[in-house]
C-alpha cells in the first residue's frame, strides 16, 4: 500500500549549515497493519511520518502509495491526501468551527456528501469518541484530550485508507493520555492501518502488528512487538526498550525541601501513570527519610520506572557508607508490608536500599 | 448604547456653546494711533503676505501668522494677538459691530494691487493687461470694486452661455479668503471683487472660469508649476515679488487696515441665529454636504484601493524571495518616514505635477500608498498569527494549498486583523482633514471657508466635528457588520 525507498531528508539552516534527519529510510506498509514508529529524540520519526503525506517534501528517494509515485512533479497531493488522514500532536483543530463543523468540513467539500449526511456521519464518530454532547461548542472549550478526540473523529470523516499519527499524546496532561489511547486502541481492533509515532511502550507494545524503530537516521530494527521488545537484535534498540525513567534528588541537610520532592513525584507519578502507587510511595519516602535515616545526611533519593516492565522502584543510597545504617532490620517491617520487595546492598559508591513498589 | 452615544453629543454641545467663544468681556480696548504704536505688540496677519514681510524685520513686533484672514481676527477678538493688518476693506462697518472690532487707523501706504501670472505667460499677462486697461477705460472695474467695497449696483456680466467657449479653463488660484475681495458666497459660488473681474475676463475670452482657494505660498508653486493660471491674493506689486512672478497692470489701490478688538461694542448673538448664520445663510450647509461627500469619497476610494494595493504588500512581505520582501520593507520606512501631508505635497506639486490629475485623483493615490502599507501589514500579521497548524491540518484533510488558504486560514485572519483595519480606517478618515493643502474642499476645507465668512470658529468647527465622530463610528459599524456575518 506504501512503499518508502531510500528515503532521505536534510534540512538546511539559516546559516548554511545542514542537518540530514532522514538518511536512507526503507520500508513497505500493507492495509491493515498497525506499526508504531518509537525510537530516541530527534531521529526522524515524526519527520519520516511528514515526509509520508508530503508535508514535509523529503530531499531525495521515492514514496509510493498504492502504486503511484506521489513525489512525481505533477502529481496531484490533495487527491492522495483525502485517503491519508493525519493526527498532530498539537491537534490543530479549527478554532473557529464549532465541534461538528471541524468534522463535517472537510467530507462535505470534498467528499461531495450532503450536509446533512455529513452531520449525521459526524454525529455517529462523536458517539464513538465519547463527545456527543461536545457537538456544537467550540474547541476553546474542550480538554487536550477531548480536542485530540475530536482531531481523530475528524480524520476519520474522510475515510481513509490509512491514518498517521504524529505523537498523538504528547502534547497531553498525563490524566487524558488514556482516553485518546483507548480511542486509537479500537481503531486497531476495527482493522484500520494506522502508523504511529509515540513514547508510550506498552501502548506500542500492545497495540502494534509492527514495530519500527528508528535511530540515527534509519529504521534500525523492524519487526513484532514480541522481536523488538523481547529479542531485540541490536544492542541500542535494547537499551531504548529496557530504558529506565528516573527522578533524582540530592539530600545534603536537615533543612531540605520536601514540599519540592513530593511536587517533583507527583509529576512523575502522573506522567507515568503511577499515581495509583503515588500514596504508598509517599508514606514509605517520609518513613524512610524522616525517621529511619532522619539524620544520615548526605543521601542521594531516587525514584526509576522501567518503561516497559512497569517496575517502580524507590533508591536511598547513603554516600560513602559500607553499612546499612538501619540497625535493626526489624525495623523495616513496616515498610516491608507496603512494598512488593527490598534490596539492601553495599555498592562502589555507598550502601544503597532500594525498595520495589 | 446609541441613546448613550447621542445623549453625550448633546451634553458636549451644551457645554462647548456655553464657552465663551465669541466674546472677550473687560478687555481693554488698544489707542493705536500710527504704526508707531505697533512696537512691542502683538500683529496677526495671513502668512507670507506683504505685512508679514514688513513688521518681520522688527524684533519687538510679535507676529502671529494664520491661513486665513478670519483666523487673525479671532485671534484678536480671543486676545491672542492685539492688531489684525489687512486691506482697509477686509471688515465691512456691519462685520466689525457685529465682531466687537474697530480699525484703530488707516495706514499711510498705498499700494498697486495686481494679477499674477506664470513668468513668462507672456500672452496671459497681455490678455489681462488689455481687459484692465479697458475696464478702466469705460469704468466697469470700479463699478465692480464698489459694488463689493460699497454695495453701489453691479455691472452687467455677459451671460456666459452668450460666449462660445473657445479657450481652456482659466484657473485661479485666491490666497485670499475673505469678503470683499474673494470668497464663496452663494450656492458654493465664488464672489467678491477679484472673483468678479477674473470672472469677467475669463466669460470675455470665451473660457470657464474656476477658482480656488490655497496659501499663498502654496499658490506660488501652483502657479509656477503650472497647476494654475492666475493668482489673485490682493496681491501688492512688490520687486522681491516680481522675481518670481510677472504682474499685470494695477487695477486697484489699497491701503493697509488696523484693527483692534473694541471692548466698547457688546456682542450679542443667539445661539440659534449663529447657527443659522453659519449653515443657513447663502445656502452654506451645501458647503458642508459637497464637503462631506469629497471625504466619503476620497476616504472610500483610498480604502478600496489601498486595500487592493494592500494585498500586494502582503504577497510581498511573505514572498520567500529575500530581495522583495526587503522592496516592502523598505517601502514601508518610506512611508512611515514622511508626513503624509509632506508626501501629499511632494505628490502633487512634483511627482503628479505634469500629470494632469485634478488633486482629488493625486489625495486618492497619495493615500492610498500610506494605506496600502498599513492594510499590508495587517494583513501579514495576521495571516502570521493563525497557527502554522491550521494549514497543515487543512492540508493533511485533502485541500489544494489554495483552498485550504482561503477556506481555513483567511477566515481566521481575517477575524482577527478586523478591528485593526477598522482602526486604521478611521485613522484615513481623520488624515484625508490635510486635502485642503492642495486645494480640495472636503469635509474641513468647507468648515475653513464657512469661518472665513462668519468669523465664527465655533460652529463650523462644531458641526464637521460631529460629522467625522460620527463618520468613523459608521466605519465600525459596518466593518463590525462584515466581521459578525464570517
Amino acid at each position: 500500500m506504501i512503499s518508502i525507498k531510500h528515503l532521505s531528508k536534510t534540512f538546511k539552516n539559516p546559516d548554511g549549515s545542514s542537518i540530514t534527519v532522514l538518511k536512507d529510510v526503507n520500508c513497505d506498509i500493507e492495509k491493515g497493519e498497525v506499526i508504531s514508529i518509537i525510537g530516541p529524540s530527534g531521529t526522524g520519526k515524526s519527520t519520516l511520518l511528514r515526509a509520508i503525506n508530503m508535508l514535509e517534501p523529503p530531499t531525495s528517494g521515492e514514496i509510493w502509495v498504492d502504486g503511484e509515485n506521489i513525489m512525481a512533479k505533477g502529481y496531484r497531493l490533495d487527491k492522495m491526501r483525502k485517503k491519508m488522514g493525519m493526527v498532530f500532536q498539537s491537534f490543530n483543530l479549527f478554532d473557529h468551527m464549532t465541534v461538528l463543523e471541524n468534522i463535517t468540513y472537510a467530507p462535505v467539500r470534498l467528499l461531495k456528501i450532503s450536509e446533512e449526511n455529513a452531520r449525521e456521519e459526524a454525529m455517529e464518530l462523536l458517539r464513538k469518541v465519547g463527545l456527543a454532547q461536545k457537538a456544537d461548542v467550540f474547541p476553546d472549550s474542550l480538554s487536550g484530550g477531548q480536542k485530540q478526540r475530536v482531531a481523530i473523529a475528524r480524520a476519520l470523516a474522510m475515510h481513509p485508507d490509512v491514518i498517521l499519527f504524529d505523537e498523538p499524546t504528547s502534547a497531553l496532561d498525563p490524566t487524558m493520555v488514556g482516553e485518546v489511547l483507548s480511542v486509537m486502541r479500537q481503531l486497531a481492533k476495527d482493522g484500520m492501518t494506522m502508523l504511529i509515532v509515540t513514547h508510550e511502550m506498552r501502548f506500542a507494545r500492545d497495540v502494534s502488528t509492527r514495530i519500527f524503530f528508528m535511530n540515527e537516521g534509519i529504521i534500525y530494527e523492524d519487526g513484532t512487538p514480541e522481536q523488538i521488545f523481547e529479542h531485540p537484535v541490536h544492542s541500542a534498540t535494547k537499551a531504548f526498550v529496557n530504558r529506565i525513567q528516573k527522578l533524582v534528588y540530592q539530600i545534603d541537610s536537615e533543612d531540605f525541601d520536601y514540599l519540592q520532592i513530593r511536587t517533583g513525584l507527583n509529576q512523575f507519578f502522573l506522567k507515568y501513570n503511577l499515581s495509583g502507587k503515588a500514596e504508598n510511595a509517599y508514606s514509605i519516602i517520609s518513613e524512610m527519610l524522616f525517621e529511619h535515616l532522619g539524620g544520615i545526611r548526605p543521601l542521594t533519593f531516587r525514584i526509576t520506572f522501567a518503561e516497559l516492565s512497569g517496575e517502580t522502584a524507590l533508591d536511598f543510597m547513603i554516600e560513602g557508607a559500607s553499612a546499612s545504617p538501619v540497625k535493626d532490620p526489624a525495623a523495616l517491617d513496616g515498610i516491608r508490608k507496603k512494598a512488593q520487595a527490598i534490596v539492601e546492598e553495599p555498592t562502589a559508591r555507598g550502601f544503597r536500599i532500594k525498595i520495589l513498589i | 448604547m446609541n441613546r448613550t452615544i447621542i445623549y453625550r453629543i448633546l451634553t458636549g454641545l451644551a457645554v462647548i456653546s456655553a464657552l465663551p467663544g465669541c466674546s472677550n468681556g473687560g478687555r481693554e480696548t488698544l489707542d493705536l494711533k500710527t504704526e508707531e504704536d505697533l512696537h512691542g505688540l502683538t500683529i496677526t496677519t495671513s502668512a507670507g503676505n506683504y505685512y508679514d514681510e514688513k513688521y518681520s524685520a522688527y524684533d519687538d513686533i510679535n507676529i502671529f501668522r494664520v491661513s486665513f484672514e478670519a483666523d487673525g481676527i479671532q485671534a484678536v477678538r480671543q486676545g491672542m494677538a492685539d492688531v489684525f493688518v489687512s486691506d482697509e476693506v477686509a471688515l465691512t462697518p456691519e462685520d466689525m459691530d457685529r465682531l466687537q472690532m474697530k480699525m484703530a487707523f488707516r495706514g499711510e501706504e498705498s499700494f498697486d494691487v495686481a494679477f499674477a501670472v506664470r513668468k513668462g505667460d507672456l500672452a496671459l499677462q497681455e490678455a489681462l493687461n488689455r481687459f484692465i486697461e479697458e475696464g478702466k477705460a469705460d469704468g466697469t472695474i470700479d463699478a465692480i470694486i464698489s459694488h463689493w467695497t460699497k454695495g453701489t449696483p453691479a455691472p452687467e456680466m455677459p451671460a456666459p452661455s452668450q460666449v462660445t467657449r473657445t479657450g481652456k479653463p482659466l484657473r485661479c488660484v485666491t490666497a485670499v479668503n475673505l469678503a470683499p475681495v474673494s470668497f464663496v458666497g452663494e450656492g458654493g459660488q465664488w464672489m467678491g471683487m477679484d472673483a468678479d473681474i477674473l470672472r469677467r475676463f475669463a466669460v470675455l475670452g470665451g473660457r470657464e472660469f474656476q477658482m480656488q482657494f490655497q496659501e499663498l505660498g502654496s499658490a506660488i508653486i501652483a502657479l509656477s508649476t503650472g497647476q494654475c493660471d492666475v493668482v489673485s491674493a490682493c496681491l501688492y506689486v512688490t520687486e522681491e515679488r516680481q522675481k518670481s512672478v510677472d504682474f499685470t497692470i494695477p487695477y486697484y489701490e489699497c491701503h493697509p487696515g488696523y484693527f483692534v478688538y473694541d471692548g466698547g461694542k457688546s456682542s450679542s448673538i443667539g445661539f440659534g441665529e449663529r447657527l443659522k448664520m453659519n449653515l443657513v445663510t447663502e445656502g452654506r450647509w451645501k458647503l458642508i454636504v459637497d464637503g462631506l461627500l469629497e471625504t466619503l469619497k476620497i476616504t472610500f476610494l483610498s480604502i478600496l484601493l489601498g486595500t487592493l494595493l494592500g494585498a500586494g504588500v502582503c504577497a510581498m512581505l511573505r514572498s520567500r524571495r529575500k530581495w522583495v520582501q526587503k522592496t516592502a520593507g523598505l517601502y514601508g520606512a518610506f512611508i512611515q518616514g514622511i508626513p503624509t501631508l509632506v508626501l501629499l505635497l511632494i505628490m502633487f506639486y512634483i511627482i503628479l505635477a505634469n500629470a494632469g490629475l485634478n488633486g482629488s485623483v493625486v489625495a486618492i493615490i497619495t493615500f492610498a500608498m500610506c494605506f496600502a502599507w498599513s492594510a499590508g501589514s495587517i494583513f501579514d500579521t495576521s495571516i502570521s498569527s493563525v497557527p502554522k497548524g491550521q494549514t497543515e491540518a487543512g492540508l493533511s484533510l485533502g485541500f489544494t494549498p489554495l483552498r485550504t488558504f482561503t477556506g481555513i486560514v483567511l477566515p481566521q485572519a481575517v477575524k482577527k486583523g478586523l478591528p485593526l483595519f477598522a482602526g486604521e480606517c478611521v485613522a484615513l478618515l481623520k488624515s484625508t482633514s490635510i486635502v485642503g493643502y492642495i486645494a480640495i474642499q472636503d469635509l474641513t476645507r468647507a468648515s475653513d471657508l464657512i469661518r472665513s465668512r462668519t468669523f465664527d470658529a465655533l460652529i463650523p468647527l462644531l458641526v464637521v466635528t460631529v460629522l467625522y465622530f460620527v463618520l468613523a463610528w459608521l466605519i465600525r459599524v459596518v466593518l463590525n457588520l462584515f466581521l459578525k456575518k464570517k
